[in-house]
């Protein structure tokens, strides 16, 4: 089911906010909470949610014993094999085709292809269910002794299918005993109404520009429309995930969740480090603290565990040799920003360090978009302008000025955006103003945000099919 | 390594602690505002979401998009084997979201609203789709077509797999009845998606107008079969092809001419490969004398009946048969908003809003003529008129000839010179028949995509004296000139 979809919106959400404001007990809620998540990913995947059930027991259960053999060899041994089956369910199902392609080119064998779907959300659910037994493990959170809160924070709609990737000690406590105040479901609701227009009066508007100009063969693109084609994607890329976010984030703060955020204006970043603290943070934090200190042969080995943690980066994007370049393209900046040092890199001009950090982001975006090895070659070529010189290709054409000019209010809306305006004209009116202005801003948020959700609604009934980007992850 | 882990930042936002109370602020009586105006704001939040999915749930939904020129989606009958494979809730969810009640002004809505996403100039020019620069580099042409032709060629495929799929001997007479009205319509979408090779919308002289870019092609496929016909029917029926360009041809800016090949030169080519099987009926220059006239509609990826009166008046002169003077038509207005094809398929709500004249020119002798209509079995359906008005006339104006694309009409004229015409045809063609009304004696329309018979018997069956393929530049250089081929064999 797509957030962003008139079902999804007002049927499927509809019926479930009745039925859990209906609800007086946290656990009648609960079990309501439960119920419509299952539903939500039966929805999408009628077979695979015996797969979310049967981890959420597995990860459940090996929880409960890690902590009875707490201090013991047994709990180690039992947290690496409740992880080793999770990562065989993500290996099996999201990677076993690479794995077997790539042997069958290396060693020019003929093994069958195994063609299996990959679930929904198998990517976001097992690091969850990772993170919840390494924190068990170190003692961070204790065991969750009820099989059905344990199911809930893995199965939990919002969160589910394309993150943030939750860890359970942030929502440990509400699981049990939370109150949805009308500031919660007020703010909620409308944080989830701008992760909507982001995705789909940006993001849906931007993939259009992005398919005309990467959507077939990029040989013959000018140099101007290759660099105009992967700037739009990088925008949109941005927008649809952290679109995403906001709405899992608003929704969860509407049944009393408080997530924590996921994106943190990336854009506005200065370095390629920083920008992986602004992106995706949830899935950047997760490897930063579950393998960047892992040891490696008795201890933890910086650059080795680094590029680690990269590839694995890149990995977990999808079973795909672009994404592992991806990763490892990010891991070689780090790691030279890393021999530079921070200090260092402060003195530097800020333009400058603008321009090279977009320089890098947006090149990366490119990496990220041709799965197509081939097609991504000409990407570099077309982006260096080297296919001027090889290929005769054009510096510019009519179709990326026409393109521009067609979408100028619309590009220069997201790029205006991707910065933090919104905060600050949130800061001035809910958190410096009096309360004169803050009933102003609550008032005229309010109104912007039904016109929003009024606009959303009309466009999504042009949207048959538009995925959120994540959710192949 | 343990402490490190120790060191690792828990990311609890309940651990949070409050952020510190701002100096001089009433902290207490804000926290009641807050809560207040939030009431307030749910109290105008709520009813908008639960009145509009309460709405969604109990207004008639639609069933047909005029806009988009298709039947919409149908709820699914439940089965186990549907439900386990994803597909009966994939298409519940496709139910609800495709028949939204008025589903057709609510995407013009989307369409004004997005509208406002660029800068609109006094010349302005709107590219969709991606389309191909054409230059003058032989080379690039030459991989251009034929990959173009490979696309095409595709299409084609796909197109024939699922019309054989279809039954002659399944389909009774009130099915077909049934079909008149949706199928139609999704056909001719589905014809004019095969042809999109990119779209410019261009403004000019206060109106806008939409044009397909022509990807260019060998026509080797359509020579062959126009060779083939030639073959078989022998010289007794004599054959034509009339190839309409599309309006890029005539009314593409200068700038964009290098993303469209030239159509004139294309159908020249392709006249050369079957020289002395067929004649060549030159309509493109017959119409770059009309291009101050409409005779192209501007909303539609199809020509203006107008424009078909002067392609007919060139095959008349070609065939040496008579042919009346547009003077002695009645002229009929359909509509005086029509939004066409290439208005929905581009979604420019500037094109969808300028909407545009739709008027037909009935022929004198139409009273004393009759027209019958055939199944894909050719069973005669009965008599109907030849011009009708279907469904949503601002949307489907188009369809007055015929009713739309239909597999076979037969229409015998109060002429009397024993000659007999079978037009061979995709949806340009159907504009064509009522201007010959005062030429032959015997018109026999049959739509190229649809027919499920030996054309070469039926053309002997009826005792056709001449044969004419009409059809636009893409149909002859694309998918559905294979189709020309199998009408031979099949």
């Amino acid at each position: 089911m797509v957030f962003s979809s008139l079902f999804f919106v007002y049927f499927f959400l509809a019926i479930t906010l009745a039925a859990y404001f209906i609800c007086k007990t946290t656990k009648s809620k609960n079990i309501v909470l439960v119920i419509a998540s299952l539903v939500f990913y039966a929805w999408g995947e009628p077979i695979w949610v015996g797969l979310l059930i049967f981890s959420a027991f597995l990860n459940w259960k090996s929880a409960l014993l890690i902590q009875k053999f707490k201090n013991t060899k047994a709990a180690t041994v039992t947290a690496g094999l409740a992880i080793t089956i999770d990562l065989a369910f993500l290996i099996v199902f999201k990677y076993s085709g690479f794995i077997v392609e790539n042997i069958n080119a290396l060693l020019h064998t003929s093994i069958p292809v195994p063609q299996i779907t990959m679930p929904i959300g198998i990517s976001f659910f097992t690091f969850q269910a990772i993170s919840y037994i390494l924190d068990v493990l170190w003692e961070t959170v204790p065991a969750q002794k009820k099989y059905g809160r344990f199911l809930l924070y893995l199965s939990l709609f919002p969160q589910l299918i394309a993150g943030p990737i939750v860890r359970y000690s942030v929502i440990e406590k509400e699981i049990t005993d939370r109150r949805s105040t009308p500031v919660d479901i007020s703010e909620g609701a409308m944080r989830a109404i701008i992760g909507i227009s982001k995705k789909v009066i940006i993001a849906n508007n931007l993939y259009v520009i992005v398919e005309q100009f990467f959507g077939t063969d990029i040989s013959n693109l000018s140099f101007l429309g290759t660099w105009y084609g992967v700037i739009v994607y990088s925008l949109y890329v941005y927008f649809d995930f952290s679109g995403y976010s906001d709405i899992a984030i608003g929704l969860g703060r509407m049944f009393g969740f408080h997530f924590n955020e996921n994106f943190k204006y990336p854009f506005i970043c200065k370095t390629i480090s920083e920008f992986w603290q602004r992106w995706h943070i949830s899935l950047s934090s997760f490897f930063r603290d579950y393998l960047f200190y892992a040891p490696i042969f008795g201890r933890p080995r910086k650059y080795f565990n680094l590029f680690l943690v990269w590839f694995c980066t890149g990995m977990w994007h999808g079973a795909s040799w672009n994404f592992i370049f991806w990763g490892l393209y990010f891991g070689i900046f780090i790691f030279i920003e890393t021999l530079i040092g921070k200090k260092r890199m402060k003195k530097w001009n800020k333009v400058l360090t603008h321009i090279y950090s977009k320089f890098i982001i947006v090149i990366g975006f490119g990496i990220f978009y041709f799965t197509d090895l081939s097609q991504l070659g000409k990407f570099f070529t077309n982006i260096s302008g080297v296919s001027m010189i090889t290929n005769g290709n054009a510096f510019g054409d009519l179709m990326t000025w026409n393109s521009l000019l067609n979408n100028i209010f619309l590009i220069a809306f997201a790029i205006i955006v991707s910065m933090p305006v919104l905060d600050k004209i949130k800061y001035f009116f809910f958190k410096w103003g009096n309360n004169t202005v803050y009933a102003v801003g609550k008032i005229g948020a309010t109104l912007i945000c039904c016109s929003l959700l009024i606009i959303c609604s009309i466009l999504m009934v042009d949207n048959t099919n538009n995925p959120f980007l994540y959710f192949r992850f | 390594m343990e402490e490190q882990r120790k060191k690792a930042p828990v990311n609890n936002s309940a651990a949070k602690k409050k952020a510190p109370r701002k100096k001089g602020f009433n902290y207490m009586k804000k926290k009641y505002v807050i809560h207040g105006f939030s009431v307030i704001s749910l109290m105008l939040m709520v009813p908008v979401f639960f009145i509009t999915a309460v709405l969604l749930v109990v207004v008639p939904r639609s069933d047909i998009s005029y806009i988009e020129k298709r039947k919409l989606a149908e709820f699914p009958e439940f089965s186990f084997d549907k439900y386990f494979s994803g597909e009966y809730t994939a298409k519940v969810t496709e139910f609800y979201d495709d028949t939204v009640p008025d589903r057709d002004n609510f995407k013009t809505m989307g369409y004004n609203f997005k509208s406002i996403f660029g800068i609109h100039t006094e010349e302005e020019v709107k590219i969709i789709g991606k389309p191909v620069s054409v230059v003058n580099d032989k080379k690039k042409d030459d991989k251009k077509n034929s990959e173009s032709s490979k696309k095409s060629d595709a299409k084609a495929d796909n197109k024939t797999t699922s019309k054989s799929e279809t039954k002659p001997e399944d389909t009774s007479s009130a099915e077909t009845s049934e079909e008149t009205g949706n199928n139609k319509i999704d056909k001719e979408h589905d014809e004019y998606i095969e042809a999109s090779n990119g779209l410019i919308v261009v403004k000019h002289e206060g109106h806008y107008r939409g044009l397909e870019l022509f990807g260019g092609g060998s026509g080797e496929t359509y020579a062959q079969a126009l060779k083939n016909f030639h073959d078989d029917l022998g010289d007794g029926v004599k054959i034509y092809s009339l190839s309409a360009s599309t309006a890029s041809q005539y009314y593409l800016p200068p700038a964009y001419e290098q993303y469209s090949v030239d159509q004139k030169e294309t159908m020249d080519e392709i006249s050369q490969l079957y020289s002395g099987a067929a004649t060549y009926v030159d309509v493109i220059s017959a119409l770059q004398n009309h291009v101050n006239e409409d005779i192209y509609l501007r909303t539609d990826h199809h020509w203006s009946p107008l424009g078909a009166y002067y392609a007919a008046q060139e095959f008349a002169k070609a065939a040496g048969v008579p042919f009346k003077d547009i003077s002695t038509y009645k002229k009929v207005k359909v509509t005086d908003n029509f939004s066409g094809t290439l208005a929905a398929w581009s979604e420019d709500a500037n094109l969808s809003n300028d909407t545009e004249e739709f008027s037909y020119y009935e022929p004198a002798n139409n009273e004393k003529c009759t027209t019958n209509y055939y199944t894909t079995s050719l069973e005669d359906c009965g008599t109907g008129n030849f011009f009708n008005q279907v469904g949503d006339v601002e949307h489907s104006a188009y369809l007055t000839f015929m009713g739309g694309d239909e597999v076979v009409v037969k229409v015998n004229t109060d002429v009397k010179n024993g000659r007999k015409l079978l037009i061979v045809k995709d949806s340009y063609g159907n504009a064509l028949p009522g201007y010959l009304f005062g030429s032959f004696e015997q018109i026999c329309v049959v739509d190229m995509r649809y027919f499920q018979r030996n054309l070469v018997q039926y053309a002997k069956d009826e005792g056709i004296t001449d044969m004419l393929f009409a059809m636009t530049t893409f149909s002859a250089v694309g998918g559905n000139a294979e189709n020309l081929e199998n009408l031979r064999t099949q």
